[in-house]
């Protein structure tokens, strides 16, 4: 387990990280969310112990230290390898440092390579694969010792839909395994995807930090999604309702100022009307995070 | 195997392996090759062009000039027909006629160009020799009197031997050693910078202090570098001794390699002296600069300006030992031969000047190792801070960022 407790962070006269704490337990994935400059990848470089902070990281109950770093799989925001190397060496050469032999290397590579679906072979210049595939490198560099913490830093930018399939699938695999996974996404579809757990940062602070359902059910279902024949004019003049918006789906979402007020309008809609659907929601990660960040720029 | 071990591995790997590095340490053997080749190709052209034939009407008074060596003579075309066809298709310089007509020798050149006037004053001196002996034969002298007729001056000269071959040796020495060490200098700065500015370019760096401290990951890149330092050294130390076996045996060689041996000897002497230790030490410590610029500069589009900061110190040693080379006595190359990075080119020049004690050397190189050693535990403690700030905000405070963020 990875506890993190009162980390602070200062460059110069700006401070970045303000008492920030929180645990991410084995076998659970931590989604780290907020806006650009919250805090996020500082407080990935605090954990990976890359710059100096104040407060306490521990792993296990002990220091996060030096000789914990063969334990950690990290895939940081920008991505970027070593063009001149082959596939295998860059790999390997990654590995290594993270205390693995080579011979154990050489097996697992081909694997690997299958399991991403990787175009191409692994004598192969890193410089001559695409970019998509250079993604996938980075990604089993960073999974293939079979880390028991992993922190990906927006793993599935530049991922087209396929393959962001097969990184939450590896996810997934890890965590089943044991791992302890922080991500953090700008897609909040792929943190209710993968999370247990979700650590909202708004300048530095933690606004928000919890179970993602129990998250979510604080805010109080007042989202109703309904299909109707009214129109929007005569649903928004129903009791408790303060907004209305016609979905693609060609549902209604119907924003209550109290979740009492559902009963309510069910009986006023079903009465003499047959209405195909009726679904009282608390609000999604998405809406959350838009309230909890206070502007839509994101 | 050490994580630093395994970095250093990895350095060592890719710029030993790299096409750069073969050339670099081929350079030098291929010159010298080239050089001889082209020199011992254009002498064996031109003194075929520059012979001269050789026509008498006396086959013995030909045969004693040919073999006397006056000049630069030919045992072909010995007809007059074939000496002028010859000399038409350029294939002589010229050819001479020798007769000997009532006890009296007419020589006659017929050439392209002139006689050079050694080479006139040698021939001269055959014919007067020989008119002489015909004369002396004609006169019946006495063996006394002819005796007393060839008895000639005799003329001394006495050069104290090695002084002079001295004096060269230091000044072939010290050019030897400061362009050695220039070449060597200016190729690992710019590589050195270069990679550790697109190391910082890629962002890898971040994946690597995942895997291990930044303090080690520095050392094993200077241990990796330092690896290519000794292996090319030692390159030029086995191919060197190859060649001074080989010089005195090869045709091409062994003419030049004769006359210079005691000037070779000098100099290999003075170079295998402590001074190689300079060279190398020097190229350790210039490198740790250079992984420093290299560590501050942000885009991978600037990695050749990384080198610029080490260069202009090198080219300041260099420049200045060049500058003061003959003033090793001056109180300015005194205090320079103990200052980190500048003594690798002053302290060299004073040894082989011969002006310096065994304790100042040993102080001086103190200082350098002691330098080396604070230099890289200094640049190790910043080197995560320089390499993972990013922001594009120039020398000086991409430096003071990298402190702050460590």
């Amino acid at each position: 387990m990875l506890e993190v407790t009162n980390l602070s962070k200062s460059f110069g006269s700006a401070q970045v990280l303000k008492q920030v704490s929180f645990k991410a337990q084995d076998g659970q994935i931590l989604g780290l969310i907020g806006q650009n400059g919250a805090g996020k990848s500082t407080t990935f470089h605090s954990i990976l112990n890359f710059i100096q902070f104040t407060g306490t990281i521990s792993w296990n109950g002990q220091a996060l230290t030096e000789k914990d770093y063969n334990i950690i799989g990290y895939l940081p925001e920008e991505r970027s390898l070593m063009p001149k190397l082959t596939v295998q060496q860059q790999i390997r050469y990654l590995a290594r440092l993270k205390g693995y032999q080579t011979a154990d290397i050489d097996r697992q590579i081909p694997k690997w390579l299958e399991r991403f679906a990787v175009k191409g072979d692994k004598k192969d210049k890193i410089k001559s694969l695409s970019k998509g595939n250079q993604q996938k490198i980075q990604l089993i560099c960073t999974l293939l010792h079979q880390p028991k913490l992993i922190i990906l830093d927006e793993p599935f930018s530049g991922l087209d839909p396929v393959n962001a399939d097969l990184l939450k699938q590896a996810i997934l695999e890890a965590k089943q395994a044991g791992a302890t996974i922080i991500f953090s996404d700008h897609d909040m579809s792929n943190v209710e995807d993968l999370c247990d757990q979700v650590l909202m940062l708004k300048q530095g602070k933690v606004v928000l930090t919890g179970d993602l359902q129990a998250v979510r059910e604080q805010f109080g279902r007042n989202r109703l999604f309904v299909k109707t024949d009214w129109s929007t004019e005569r649903l928004a003049a129903l009791p408790h309702v303060i907004q209305v918006a016609l979905t693609r789906a060609g549902t209604y979402r119907l924003t209550l100022d109290t979740e009492s007020a559902g009963p309510e309008i069910f009986t006023a809609l079903t009465q003499g009307h047959y209405i195909q659907t009726f679904d009282q929601q608390p609000p999604t990660l998405d809406e959350i995070f838009r309230m909890k960040a206070g502007a839509t720029d994101d | 195997m050490t994580k630093t071990g395994i970095v250093a591995g990895e350095t060592y790997a890719r710029q030993v392996k790299s096409w750069s590095f073969l050339i670099l340490v081929l350079s030098p053997f291929l010159f010298i090759l080239l050089s001889f080749g082209v020199g011992y190709l254009s002498a064996s052209t031109s003194q075929a062009r520059n012979t001269i034939a050789v026509v008498a009407n006396d086959s013995n008074l030909r045969q004693e000039f040919i073999q006397s060596n006056t000049l630069q003579t030919t045992g072909k075309h010995a007809t007059l027909p074939t000496a002028k066809q010859a000399l038409q298709q350029n294939k002589i310089q010229g050819y001479l006629v020798l007769k000997t007509e009532n006890n009296q020798i007419q020589v006659t050149y017929h050439g392209t160009k002139q006689l050079e006037s050694s080479a006139k004053q040698a021939l001269q001196q055959f014919v007067i020799q020989k008119q002489q002996h015909l004369n002396q034969q004609a006169a019946n002298l006495t063996s006394r009197q002819l005796h007393q007729l060839n008895q000639l001056p005799q003329i001394q000269e006495k050069v104290e031997k090695g002084e002079s071959t001295t004096d060269l040796a230091k000044l072939v020495s010290f050019w030897v050693l400061l362009f050695l060490m220039y070449f060597i200098l200016v190729t690992y700065t710019s590589t050195t910078a270069q990679e550790i500015a697109s190391e910082k370019g890629t962002k890898i760096m971040e994946i690597i202090f995942s895997s291990t401290t930044a303090r080690k990951y520095f050392y094993g890149k200077m241990l990796g570098v330092f690896g290519v330092i000794v292996t090319q050294i030692a390159i030029y130390l086995v191919g060197g001794f190859a060649l001074y076996g080989l010089a005195p045996h090869l045709a091409i060689t062994k003419t030049l390699f004769q006359q210079y041996r005691d000037l070779i000897d000098q100099v290999l002497k003075n170079f295998f002296s402590v001074n190689l230790l300079y060279v190398l030490l020097g190229v350790v410590i210039f490198t740790i600069l250079a992984a420093l610029s290299g560590a501050l500069v942000t885009r991978p589009e600037d990695a050749t300006k990384a080198a610029q900061p080490a260069l202009y110190l090198v080219m300041l040693g260099f420049f200045g030992a060049l500058t003061l080379n003959k003033q090793a006595e001056l109180l300015v190359v005194k205090i320079l031969s103990y200052v980190p990075f500048l003594s690798s080119f002053f302290m060299p020049l004073r040894v082989i000047d011969g002006s310096v004690s065994g304790l100042e050397v040993l102080g001086s190189l103190i200082i350098l190792v002691l330098s080396i050693a604070g230099l890289t535990y200094y640049v190790g403690g910043i080197y995560s801070g320089l390499m993972l700030q990013t922001d594009n905000v120039g020398f000086w405070k991409s430096f003071k960022r990298g402190i702050q963020i460590r």
